[in-house]
């Protein structure tokens, strides 16, 4: 079914309210299903403002927590992404990779291993790709504060600074990497670093999504003119576990201060501006709600991928 | 050498879309001279230098072949492919698979193995990417197929990893066709009939087992001689059809033996029909030390003598 968001008539300030609505009944629901699905709750903002400004032909490369309605955003099919989650059968991975990976068709970069790092790399071959060709298509990667730290960050925004190419690598900073806070293994803004490849690093409120957007404006649109990568550090808090289930022991030993929750600011922003009432921002959550427990109830009596998906003949093509 | 070169300039030629990235691959024309030539005709758009960092250019080929592209990637020497691990094993032979069948991902990854004449970089790491489903793998061992096995790596729509035997690259010369033709990915190749002992040889060991078959003709024993070519998918088939005829089997590779893809020979006949083994069969490889870079070298390397002892004592220990 379609997603309440891309109902007609909605403005654009509703849309992405709608789509950051959708976002966290989705992660609640998939986090009661599956103990081991990565929780998104609280970082919507950072997520969807980093894609929300693309076109169709462009590609993204999304982190981990949280991409499945970056993927919807680009018209893949909420009961695909989350047969996914459920090992059902109908995922676009046919249940062999991780579960939140999505449609390369889209111009997704597909996760296509548990490892973290290598879509960065992956993700600046897809802006080659595009410098290549001519074209002035561009990518946007997003990557975790923890991701921030594999070599791969260092070697690709020193290869696509070196090549200029058309790329905008967005940290989605939550503060931790699994039970590890920020501060442990962050010196410095991760931002700071783009001075090392001279290329614009820039801080945002990442639970601001007007903020987020604006800050990708420039980013994009650099990009695209040919004018090579940026490095956006989007400052967002994570509101639960690493998985579903963490017991977040660790919490207790390394306190961290809790940011104002991203969609009760848009909303309130929304309303403020005189762009939505209180009852068009319940009548949307609820439509995500009825969205998402209609599509969590049709996939749930779907078969379990098996044997029928292991597809020996499909490792090379 | 100058055959790969050629394979690859036909392909930039014919078809926009295949490009190359490496380290030293402009003004100085390649590690090797292995890129004479590419830069002045195709410039520095279609000939990328690149940082050294080869996860990054290895990730950045994959994507671009994701993307549309056809890209090739050189990592000057086998010993740093290690250091683009993580793409090359979690990434590479994954995409098309994990996808569901719908990725596409046509890069060859060039790199060069074994003893050479600087002598740097001996290490042969070949049998680790044998090893995983997804990557097909291979290691010409003559001009002619150089040329036609880069063609066909470059055709092809997944990913393939291209060994040069370093002691090969300015070695044998023999005349090459002018024209784009392809080497296919996987048969081996009969590279000399004999009656006595099947020698499969890999790479950089072929011109040892023919040396070694010269001398041993003198003495009666005849040596047949399979070129592995590619070390995935392996070529059974040809393996076993070869020791239903001889009996008997060798294998050499300048890689390791312990895990190394003479084992997967072996194991490809006794899988199938030990019965027809009528004597033990002999694995020669390099020594099981890291390959030394200094005058030790040699002494950790397989040559012909090796070849020489090795059929002897099969012919010896032959069954009645």
């Amino acid at each position: 079914m379609l997603a309440p968001v891309e109902a007609k008539g909605l403005s654009e300030g509703l849309r992405l309210y709608g789509w950051m609505a959708l976002s966290r009944e989705l992660d609640e629901v998939l986090c009661a299903a599956n103990p081991r699905w990565f929780p998104s709750a609280g970082e919507e903002a950072a997520m969807v403002g980093a894609f929300c400004d693309l076109r169709p032909d462009d590609a993204i490369a999304a982190h981990y927590r949280g991409p499945l309605v970056i993927y919807m955003m680009r018209g893949a099919e909420m009961a695909r992404l989350v047969a996914q989650v459920l090992g059902k059968v109908g995922g676009y991975n046919k249940g062999r990779s991780v579960p939140f990976t999505g449609p390369v068709d889209l111009k997704i970069v597909p996760w296509v291993a548990g490892d973290l790092g290598t879509s960065l790399g992956v993700a600046t071959g897809a802006a080659l790709a595009f410098q290549q060709e001519g074209s002035d298509r561009i990518c946007v990667c997003t990557f975790g504060d923890g991701t921030a730290n594999r070599g791969d960050f260092h070697e690709n925004l020193n290869l696509a600074a070196s090549w200029r190419l058309p790329i905008v690598y967005v940290c989605q900073h939550n503060g931790w990497a699994i039970s590890q806070p920020a501060k442990d293994y962050l010196p410095a803004p991760v931002a700071n670093r783009a001075a090392g490849y001279a290329i614009p690093g820039l801080e945002v409120d990442g639970n601001d999504v007007d903020a987020v957007r604006r800050t990708m404006m420039g980013a994009i649109a650099r990009a695209r003119e040919g004018n090579g990568p940026s490095l956006i550090e989007a400052r967002t808090w994570r509101a639960k576990g690493h998985w579903a289930a963490d017991p977040q022991d660790y919490r207790a030993i390394h306190p961290d201060t809790p940011m104002a929750d991203p969609l009760v600011r848009y909303g309130d922003r929304l309303i403020q501006r005189g762009e939505a009432s209180a009852t068009d921002l319940d009548r949307l959550r609820d439509a995500a709600r009825a969205a998402v427990a209609s599509t969590l109830e049709a996939v749930r009596v779907l078969p379990d991928t098996g044997e029928a998906e292991l597809g020996l003949d499909e490792v090379h093509p | 050498m100058e055959a790969v070169i050629e394979a690859i300039a036909v392909a930039m030629r014919e078809d926009p879309r295949v490009f190359y990235i490496g380290q030293d691959v402009g003004a100085m024309q390649g590690s090797m001279q292995g890129t004479k030539g590419l830069w002045e005709e195709f410039g520095p758009m279609r000939i990328r230098e690149a940082p050294i960092s080869e996860s990054a250019m290895v990730g950045a080929a994959l994507g671009a072949a994701l993307f549309g592209q056809r890209p090739i990637v050189e990592i000057s020497f086998g010993e740093f492919l290690p250091a683009a691990m993580n793409q090359l094993i979690n990434q590479a032979p994954n995409l098309h698979y994990m996808t569901g069948g719908t990725a596409r991902v046509p890069v060859v990854v060039r790199t060069r193995v074994g003893d050479g004449p600087y002598g740097g970089h001996p290490q042969d790491y070949s049998a680790w990417f044998a090893h995983v489903p997804g990557w097909k793998v291979v290691m010409p061992a003559t001009p002619v197929d150089a040329k036609g096995m880069m063609t066909a790596a470059i055709r092809d729509d997944g990913p393939v990893l291209f060994f040069e035997g370093m002691s090969l690259s300015h070695a044998a010369r023999a005349p090459v066709p002018l024209d784009a033709f392809e080497t296919p990915i996987g048969p081996a190749r009969i590279a000399r009939e004999g009656r006595d002992v099947t020698v499969v040889a890999v790479g950089s060991s072929l011109p040892l087992a023919v040396r070694a078959a010269g001398e041993l003709a003198a003495e009666g024993i005849e040596l047949e001689i399979l070129d592995l070519r590619t070390l995935r998918p392996l070529d059974r088939d040809a393996i076993l059809a070869s020791v239903r005829r001889t009996r008997r089997l060798i294998t050499v590779h300048e890689a390791w033996v312990a895990g190394g893809i003479g084992a997967e020979v072996v194991a490809s006949v006794v899988e199938e029909a030990p019965e027809v083994l009528v004597a033990p069969v002999i694995r020669i490889g390099a020594a099981a030390v890291p390959v030394p870079s200094g005058k030790v070298r040699p002494h950790a390397l397989p040559n012909a003598r090796h070849i020489v002892e090795a059929a002897r004592r099969v012919m010896a220990g032959t069954r009645a």
